[in-house]
């Protein structure tokens, strides 16, 4: 089942379907061409709830309703929400005018992805929060923190304005720049770099905290050799901070308070 | 009938992807099951010299996906007596000489006729990775326990979740159950820490596996090498058999301590 056609191709195996939509076809040729093929396949459809992958294009909110009315009135099927490849980070800003996304459902499975050539990681956890609560970027916007659930794996890299969250762990070769804090329910084995655009007041938690290297706004600081490692190898989590223009790492008490007798993290 | 596609893949080069694949299969023939593998390895062609069918070859995977030849042509049957087939790589070309919408086509149909359809990827995550992993519905990562190759199969099991494999399981090759012992070399747990996928097997390092590599006649042919066990026991559990592990290392108990003191260590190990 695909489509020859050379702005929208669709794909499906199994149980998915795939919309793949050329990145850089004009907005109104993609419009005509979804509708064209939805049209053309009437019937083809049964009634059911869909993901849509923008990929990489970055669309504002009238193209986003514009794709879901298109889907909806030339099929039975819901658009449940959208999704964005994780480089739209970068180009889509500062808070505001992050892509918006819709409330997506609560425990449905992992959305559909397009297969481009680049394999963009599932954002399945991004979701926009409906009430805005201000995050910790160095320019004082709101920004929603950003919640990973999904195992963050070596070559994964991501950018985010706001805090991010990750619930699992991060790989060794992994990466992730956070304008705000990093909170990592597991284990951090990847490159952390909070405070990305230059807040020392940034900090990265983690139940295990386990990276080569840490980075808060502009100081980095490299894991102590083996030696006085075994002393900071307390299980437990961790919180690594900046003070006096160094990285300290300490227990992380539960509280995000002023830490102090840290283990010096030298850059 | 409708089989079952199924790539083998690893990121990391030399770590035993293509052992695996023709022992894999080997051991699905042994259980009475019509198996074809597919060398998807275009260029550096190797599953054939595994499998000693090297010097059958005529037509091969290229040729067939460009319709020089019929399915039934390119398809090399084991010497043995088994409903076991081999599509072989073309050695000659390269790995975009053919593509990911074709080679699916072509599992589909091969579907239709074998239980199992074993892809061996190429190393990499580049174009060769993609066609490959484009027509499997399942995955199995081949690993050693050793970091650079942990990293990659890492990196692998990223790349298999976002072209819709879910849940790949893990193949850890040549464990060297003296070195776990002595603290040297990761064990399964650390490495399941880390990729947080399910264990298909483990596999013991063991010097018949090359040899019969050498030879042409996958381990697996052989019951006395500990290899061969390890992947007769993967190719059952590849077949939905609910087959036990067993540690490669053993547990260190007063017997095996005792063997230890004793110097006999060459088989003081039980194996998965």
């Amino acid at each position: 089942m695909a489509s020859k056609s050379a702005v929208v191709q669709v794909s499906g195996r199994g149980t998915n379907v795939d919309f793949i939509i050329d990145d850089s076809a004009p907005f109104d040729q993609v419009a005509q061409n979804l509708r064209q093929y939805l049209v053309e396949n009437r019937g083809l459809w049964s009634r059911g709830n869909i993901s849509v992958n923008a990929g990489r294009r970055v669309h504002s909110q009238e193209e986003l309703d514009r794709i879901k009315q298109v889907i909806e009135s030339e099929s039975g099927l819901t658009v449940s929400r959208f999704w964005c490849s994780p480089d739209h980070f970068d180009q889509a800003g500062p808070a505001g005018e992050l892509p918006p996304l819709l409330e997506s459902p609560p425990n449905r499975p992992s959305p559909r992805r397009s297969k481009t050539e680049t394999m963009p990681r599932p954002w399945s956890i991004l979701r926009r929060a409906k009430d805005s609560k201000p995050g910790n970027s160095s320019k004082g916007q709101p920004v929603q923190a950003l919640f990973v659930k999904t195992t963050f794996r070596s070559g994964e890299s991501i950018r985010y304005p706001g805090d991010v969250v990750v619930l699992s762990d991060v790989n060794p070769g992994a990466e992730i720049m956070a304008g705000g804090d990093i909170v990592v329910f597991g284990r951090l084995r990847g490159i952390a770099h909070a405070g990305v655009d230059g807040d020392p007041k940034a900090a990265i938690i983690a139940l295990d905290l386990d990276a080569p290297r840490l980075q808060i706004g502009p100081y980095t600081g490299l894991t102590p050799a083996a030696g006085s490692r075994s002393k900071s190898k307390t299980a437990g989590p961790r919180i690594a901070y900046v003070r006096r223009r160094s990285i300290y790492v300490s227990p992380y008490t539960g509280r995000f308070a002023r830490y102090t007798r840290g283990i010096l993290y030298e850059g | 009938m409708k089989g079952k596609t199924i790539v083998i893949t690893s990121g990391k080069g030399g770590v035993g992807k293509t052992t695996a694949t023709a022992n894999i299969g080997t051991g699905l023939a042994m259980r009475g099951h019509k198996v074809v593998v597919i060398d998807s390895d275009i260029g550096l062609r190797n599953l054939d010299v595994i499998m000693g069918l090297e010097n059958r070859i005529v037509y091969d995977l290229v040729n067939l996906l460009e319709g020089h030849c019929k399915p039934h042509q390119a398809m090399i049957r084991d010497k043995h007596d088994y409903e076991l087939y081999l599509i072989p790589a073309a050695q000659t070309r390269d790995k975009n000489s053919i593509d990911a919408e074709q080679l699916r086509g072509l599992c589909a149909t091969l579907e239709e006729d074998f239980d199992y359809v074993l892809i061996d990827c190429p190393a990499g995550i580049e174009q060769g990775f993609k066609n490959a992993v484009g027509s499997a519905s399942e995955a199995i990562i081949v690993t050693t326990p050793e970091v650079s190759a942990i990293r990659d199969a890492d990196r692998v099991i990223g790349l298999l979740e976002a072209a819709e494999l879910h849940r790949p399981r893990l193949v850890i090759n040549r464990i060297n159950p003296d070195m776990v012992k002595r603290g040297d070399m990761m064990d399964q747990k650390d490495v399941v820490s880390l990729l947080a996928v399910d264990v298909l097997g483990l596999v013991p390092a063991d010097e018949r596996t090359i040899t019969a590599a050498n030879k042409g006649v996958p381990v697996v042919h052989d019951k006395k090498a500990p290899s061969g066990a390890a992947f007769l026991r993967i190719a059952a559990r590849v077949d939905g058999d609910d087959v036990p592990m067993v540690n490669v290392v053993s547990k260190s108990g007063f017997f095996g301590k005792f063997k230890g003191l004793v110097g006999m260590n060459g088989s003081a190990y039980s194996h998965a």
